[in-house]
């Protein structure tokens, strides 16, 4: 069997099949933190639990989805898929970076949020929001202008002593019609269930970047885009609600640590609301009006990186 | 209204929690709800880590406030009342 060796959320990955959505282990050690394996196709993969339904417990999560597989994520380090008859590598891949690593990233105590992130040289800027609130749109227009991508959909924060990092992860687009128009269609993009995926090659970082804001999307008339920066209470419920699959918060052994982390991070960070008119025609405008916000909180010359 | 006996035994709801600027946020998941207790509701909820009576929460409050028993049972019973409402507190 080869192994695929990838790294996301700052974890050397094993896998025994492929996951280009993944960025690549370019050196291998040997000892992965995290290992992806698959066991045989079975039609009583379900053991006890019920088509479609998960289990959260201390330090095992379990999931099946009907048609696909069932899931088993260990300790926050082992992932085992069980198919089921005739499903393919695609669905696979799709559920196991979905929802089987974000109860992983549960187990190891990341904070995993719904949304994309960028590098900037003020820190990570991560923007959140429900499906369809541009998440990924405004993400690729700050790549477009040459900022370096860390992670499109799924991000997740991790606490240290020395601050809140947010994890690069994916190195890709999810892209809706329009964007993926702005990005100049690429050979190399598939398409997949309702989305462009185009893969990012060059200007992804790879290194975890401080955190210093989070954007909820949202929608309004004004021509005018608005930041608003969040206060009190606010700050943790908008960051809980923009959790990624919350339901699987309860009833792991890290809950209450990942709750005291959303207290920090909704301390610690700017959490703001960015509401902009949406219209194709405004999405450059939004990148420039974000560049002006941030300068005017978080300073004009911002110290240079050294990556 | 919703009166309590000084027997009444009043066990708090298993609620996620956090804190943030002196506040104590609770979460309910399921519910999609959220709480925030700010001063003598967040000292409740916190005496409440383990089961008491209602007459033994009325004493620790009376000592932490200094105010008069009758005074204190008096809007205890508005606040525990609204938290039965909400999910957060049973009653035997």
């Amino acid at each position: 069997m080869s192994l695929n060796g990838y790294r996301a959320y700052g974890l050397r990955i094993h896998a025994d099949f492929e996951c280009p959505e993944l960025p690549c282990l370019h050196i291998e050690t040997g000892n992965p933190d995290v290992t992806i394996r698959l066991l045989p196709p079975t039609v009583d993969a379900m053991e006890s639990l019920e088509s479609g339904h998960y289990e959260v417990q201390s330090g095992i999560f379990r999931l099946v989805v009907p048609d696909v597989a069932f899931y088993r994520v260990e300790e926050g380090c082992r992932i085992f898929i069980t198919p089921l008859p005739g499903v393919s590598i695609e669905k696979l891949r799709l559920f196991l970076l979905g929802s089987a690593m974000g109860a992983l990233l549960y187990q190891r105590g990341l904070f995993p949020l719904h949304g994309s992130a960028i590098e900037t040289p003020w820190g990570a800027m991560i923007f959140v929001g429900t499906q369809g609130a541009g998440k990924s749109t405004l993400a690729a227009q700050f790549y477009l202008k040459g900022y370096r991508l860390l992670s499109d959909d799924v991000c997740a924060v991790e606490a240290t002593p020395d601050g809140l990092w947010t994890l690069p992860a994916f190195a890709r687009f999810r892209l809706c019609a329009d964007a993926f128009a702005r990005f100049g269609s690429p050979q190399d993009a598939r398409f997949d269930v309702d989305k462009f995926v185009v893969p990012v090659r060059n200007n992804y970082c790879p290194c975890p970047v401080p955190l210093r804001a989070i954007h909820i999307l949202a929608d309004h008339d004004n021509n005018n885009p608005e930041f608003e920066e969040l206060r009190g209470f606010d700050r943790v419920q908008r960051l809980l609600e923009n959790l990624y699959r919350p339901h699987f918060l309860k009833g792991q052994g890290t809950q209450s640590i990942l709750m005291q982390m959303a207290g920090l991070i909704a301390q610690k960070t700017t959490i703001a609301s960015v509401s902009r008119r949406r219209a194709p025609e405004m999405i450059e405008g939004l990148v420039g009006f974000l560049e002006s916000a941030w300068a005017e909180r978080f300073g004009a010359n911002p110290p240079k990186e050294n990556n | 209204m919703r009166r309590f006996s000084p027997q009444d035994k009043l066990s708090r709801s298993e609620m996620l929690s956090t804190e943030i600027d002196q506040e104590t946020i609770l979460m309910s998941i399921d519910a999609g709800a959220y709480y925030g207790l700010k001063g003598s509701a967040q000292s409740i909820w916190e005496k409440l880590e383990t089961p008491l009576t209602f007459s033994a929460l009325v004493d620790g409050l009376v000592k932490e406030y200094r105010i008069s028993p009758e005074a204190c049972a008096a809007d205890l019973e508005g606040f525990l009342a609204e938290m039965e409402r909400e999910g957060l507190l049973s009653v035997e």
